[in-house]
């Protein structure tokens, strides 16, 4: 299943209802769902957020892995940014040095089994598998 | 769906999923708590980054005028968020019983 999203948090519980049908169909296990969730909104709200020249709509691509879930997501008319390259997050800092950027990317790298960027034709797609435990 | 309340014992009942889109509803809510705030996630069924945001941005706050959050009724899926983000360390964790 793959669908185009506007560039708004608006459309989260859009891509909610998407991984839901996804989820229903295919028959994946629910304990896999978080974390899939998890992964697709802070990849879609990064691209949202950084790559402001772009008017074009994200498209996202549901798909059955042979261990479990294959997600994409592709940004068009970007800047080259590879999410998997962005800085680590010191999670044992003190309360007074936490700040909550770069959270996101850090716990998608890692929650996700696997994760890979590929950027062409001012065309920037991410692609995360989560796999059946 | 995401609401945000505050129940009879005082307590911060949150629930749904705190998300991107539902973080300003969530920070503007916890910018008007005062003192040692006790935030019950009985119903909290998902929260992301920005979510998670919200309760950094706050406990800092109440943190500096001496009280702080600590947060109640947290289900694995969203302690294993906290694990994963060092949040463990930095609140008061209650888990869920369940």
């Amino acid at each position: 299943m793959q669908k185009k999203f506007k560039r708004s948090f608006d459309e989260l519980r859009n891509i909610v209802a998407m991984t839901e049908s996804v989820f229903r169909e295919e028959e994946l296990p629910p304990g896999l769902r978080n974390v899939v969730d998890l992964a697709t909104e802070e990849l879609f709200v990064n691209m949202v957020t950084y790559n402001t020249e772009s008017k074009e709509d994200i498209l996202i691509r549901m798909s059955p892995h042979e261990h479990g879930l294959e997600v994409s997501l592709t940004d068009y008319d970007v800047e080259r940014f590879d999410p998997t390259s962005a800085g680590t997050v010191d999670v044992d800092a003190p309360l007074h040095e936490r700040t909550p950027g770069g959270l996101g990317l850090y716990l998608v790298m890692k929650m996700v089994d696997s994760i890979h960027y590929e950027y062409r034709n001012r065309q920037s797609k991410i692609t995360f598998i989560v796999n059946r435990k | 769906m995401f609401e945000i309340e505050i129940v009879n014992d005082g307590t911060v009942a949150v629930d749904g999923r705190l998300d991107a889109a539902q973080a300003v509803k969530a920070q503007a809510f916890l910018d008007r708590v005062e003192g040692q705030c006790v935030l019950d996630l009985a119903k909290l069924e998902y929260v992301s980054s920005a979510g998670l945001g919200v309760l950094l941005k706050t406990h800092k706050r109440l943190m500096g005028a001496g009280s702080g959050i600590k947060l109640i009724n947290v289900n694995n899926h969203i302690h294993d968020i906290f694990r994963y983000s060092g949040f463990d360390k930095l609140f008061e964790i209650v888990a869920s019983s369940d």
